[in-house]
């Protein structure tokens, strides 16, 4: 029998320490931690066919058939070639060869057949309505038989919630896909997803099929990508100027001379997608009346909120669309900017008397009404304002603030919401049709606006449209009536902010695509 | 000795009368608020958000330019209303329960000890949380969910009291003459069970500053722009780089409310002598 010598048991245990220790750090040094838009926190679920709500990691979880870039082209991920027939009844896509999801299973023409009537009965159904069958030509081949044409049919497939599960998986697991377990063919693979915490992310070392916006083409560099939420943003800015997290995907404007200060930390800005606004119950009194909702929408001082509160850091709104899109260049005269003689007139009007404290009266009725916003720094202090801008020209408000989580559960009702700040991230005019239409009564239209009018322009921009010209004419149309009907306030369009340790990682120059999205997140690499 | 005597005695003692001075100060900012706040508690001024503490705002103002030294004194009136409300509330029915329970005894004893017995496993701010999360957020809520939460606490002391004090001679004099189960109950036990759940109360109005300024700092309390110290808190640690009196002001606030009524709690448990009597219970 061979006796080991104490000393050389100490020095072999000090070396596979050493070993272990060192290979701890390599792994370590592969790690980093970003932290989600505020506005994305409490997201319940990564399954992008049945959700209404998704956050910053679903692209890198799932790819997409095409992605658009900064400048609104498209570019093509699991679609290598596309065309449409002139009459705009027919799409043909052809498919990239040797992807495979996480677990295995091959992504190919059949995919797809078994993808697109997923969305049949969601609330997502009207990315694929126009969609009316999908043919094989070959195994790398599909052709979309449209049952109108559908301009936009691009655009939908670039959105995140057109990412493609695997069929098996989501099969497998019903109604617990993208809560226990979601499996894409994306850059990463979703290790564990606590809602409201944190998401971790492990790379796809298989991973081979990047889209041309990446410079990168193979597995991401970061290996272990872990997401967290954190609904305040002093806590996430103390985050990141302590080095626990390496970036922010969002930061509040007043944070902006703060983290420029911070000598690790870089800042960056791209154009924004998204809007703050005030959805007003339109089947709830006062507002059945269209001169209190006249009233409200006019009683809103933009520019004093995006100067006191963004730091003059974004523009106002005064549509319901941003301003980058061609349907926002509605007529002047409909545009909602702030009038308080205008609210106060017409409240008169309307036979809404002031009263002593301020608030207004009408046959012993106080003109006090429920405003609604959901946790987070930034919208209670947007809240906040708005109630003291209402209180300005006699509309009382008592703010309730809600677990992001569950306040659509609660516009669902119907019945009990009045006013709500709310706000949106969504490049494309259809986000009308989503919070406007008919069909989606409580949430997403928390407007509960259902016009027959209004939904025969919706008909026509959303199905009717057979080119990109006549489809943003009878968008802008559509607009116009949305907006001269006053369901909703418009506040604010904000920039996008993201800030991240320049010491800890590096973020290429130029951002690819119209937010942060796994074609550049696979850049990015760990210093 | 009168009811006042021992109250006496506590403001006589040092800590009694300095916790004593603070206190009736927070009690006249809670009552005479109007009076005494510089600015109105709701008024924003936008363009002076998160003004430094100096002449014109002793205590700087806040992210919509409002007073902060106002919304302070404001605050001590939610504060208080709701503590004290929550825990008279909870002492009266408190009170009312375990009399009866340690009175009677049998099944109703049983049950009510069992109910007890479960709120008490669980700590005040998780059966708050959970009542405001049935009944909703707001002023009112954080009443109601404050004095359910404290109900244990007071329902155990008043039993206990109750029980050591049935078996005494003069309730059974009382109960030969013929004095209905009420009568000794209102009239003979409660009044001789009574000072050391009113000291209890004392301590944990304390407690439930604290539990109102927590729930107001999670944005279940008073909803803006009621002020409340909790939820200027809340609010203040956004700009706690930028403005960090904010956050400074109402903690200093809680902070010395809470402690001034502990140390006059104290103050009155030695001047009551209760812990003796206790002991001997």
């Amino acid at each position: 029998m061979r006796f080991i010598s104490k000393t050389r048991l100490l020095a072999s245990s000090m070396l596979v320490s050493a070993s272990m220790f060192g290979l701890a750090i390599a792994a370590n040094a592969q790690d980093a931690t970003f932290v989600v838009s505020a506005q994305n926190v409490g997201t319940p679920s990564y399954n992008p066919i049945n959700a209404t709500q998704l956050n910053d990691a679903i692209t890198l979880i799932f790819d997409r058939m095409v992605i658009q870039d900064a400048d609104q082209t498209f570019h093509g991920q699991l679609a290598t070639e596309w065309e449409s027939t002139p009459d705009g009844m027919s799409w043909t896509f052809k498919l990239r060869p040797g992807v495979t999801f996480h677990d295995g299973e091959p992504f190919n023409a059949e995919t797809i057949v078994w993808w697109i009537p997923q969305f049949a009965e969601t609330e997502n159904a009207f990315m694929t309505a126009a969609i009316e069958s999908v043919e094989v030509i070959d195994d790398l081949t599909v052709r979309f038989v449209m049952a109108n044409p559908d301009p936009n049919l691009l655009s939908n497939m670039s959105s995140g919630f057109m990412s493609i599960p695997s069929p098996k998986a989501f099969d497998a697991l019903g109604d617990d896909f993208g809560v226990t377990a979601a499996v894409g063919s994306g850059p990463y693979k979703l290790e564990s997803f606590t809602v409201g915490q944190e998401t971790v992310l492990t790379a796809n070392e298989d991973y081979a099929w990047a889209s041309d916006l990446s410079e990168n083409q193979g597995a991401p560099h970061i290996k272990t990508l872990t997401f967290r939420e954190i609904s305040e943003d002093s806590t996430a800015f103390l985050e990141l100027s302590t080095g626990g997290v390496d970036m922010l995907y969002s930061v509040p404007t007043d944070f902006l001379p703060r983290l420029e200060g911070e000598d690790s930390v870089q800042v960056g800005t791209m154009p924004g997608t998204g809007l703050f606004y005030i959805p007003i119950n339109t089947t709830v009194a006062p507002f059945t009346d269209i001169k209190v909702r006249e009233a409200t929408a006019f009683a809103i001082n933009q520019k004093e909120i995006l100067d006191n509160l963004y730091g003059g850091v974004g523009s106002v709104a005064n549509t319901f669309l941003i301003d980058s899109l061609l349907a926002a260049n509605v007529d002047p005269a409909l545009k909602i900017s702030y009038d308080p003689d205008r609210s106060n007139a017409v409240l008169d009007e309307a036979g809404w008397i002031m009263g002593s404290d301020g608030v207004r009266e009408k046959d012993g009725t106080k003109l006090q009404v429920a405003l609604w916003t959901q946790n987070g720094t930034e919208f209670k202090r947007v809240t906040e304002v708005v109630q003291a801008q209402l209180k300005a020209v006699g509309i009382g408000a008592d703010i309730t603030v809600f677990d992001s989580a569950t306040i659509n559960d609660q516009y669902r009702k119907g019945d009990e919401h009045q006013l709500a700040v709310r706000s949106y991230s969504w490049a494309n005019s259809d986000i009308i049709d989503w919070f406007f239409s008919g069909e989606r009564l409580g949430y997403p239209n928390v407007s509960m606006w259902n016009d027959p009018t209004a939904q025969k322009m919706n008909v026509a921009a959303m199905t009717g449209s057979r080119t990109w010209e006549e489809r943003v004419a009878n968008f802008k149309t559509y607009h116009e009536y949305v907006l001269s009907q006053f369901v909703f306030a418009p506040i604010y369009q904000p920039v996008q902010i993201y800030a991240y340790d320049k010491e800890a990682i590096s973020v290429p120059e130029a951002i690819r695509g119209t937010r942060l999205q796994s074609q550049t997140v696979v850049d990015i690499t760990v210093n | 000795m009168t009811a006042f005597a021992p109250i006496k005695t506590a403001i006589r003692s040092p800590r009694g009368g300095v916790s004593a001075a603070v206190l009736l100060l927070v009690v006249v900012c809670a009552l005479f608020a109007p009076l005494i706040a510089p600015y109105a508690y709701d008024i924003q001024n936008l363009p002076g958000a998160n003004t430094e503490p100096g002449a014109a705002h002793w205590m700087g103002t806040d992210e919509f330019g409002r007073d902060l030294m106002s919304r302070i004194i404001y605050g001590a009136r939610t504060s208080l209303s709701v503590a004290v409300t929550a825990i008279s509330i909870s002492v009266a029915a408190g009170l009312t329960l375990g009399a009866m329970a340690g009175y009677f005894g049998g099944w109703f004893d049983r049950a009510v000890t069992a109910v007890v017995d479960l709120t008490w496993s669980f700590p005040e701010i998780l059966i708050a949380l959970i009542l405001i999360a049935i009944i909703g957020p707001g002023l009112e809520s954080t009443m109601v969910a404050i004095s359910i939460a404290y109900l244990a606490q007071f329902t155990r002391l008043t039993r206990a009291q109750i029980m050591a004090l049935k078996n005494e001679t003069y309730v059974e004099a009382t109960t030969n003459l013929g004095a209905g189960h009420f009568h000794i109950i209102f009239r003979h036990l409660l009044p001789n069970a009574l000072t050391p759940v009113i000291v209890a109360g004392m301590l944990a109005t304390g407690d439930a500053i604290i539990l109102e300024a927590t729930l107001g700092f999670f944005g279940l309390g008073a909803q803006p722009p009621t002020p409340s110290w909790g939820a200027m808190m809340s609010s203040g640690t956004a700009q706690i780089f930028i403005a960090p009196w904010i956050i400074i002001f109402p903690g200093l606030a809680i902070a010395i409310t809470v402690i001034s009524i502990n140390l006059f709690g104290d103050a009155l448990i030695e001047a009551l002598d209760i812990r003796n009597r206790l002991r001997s219970v």
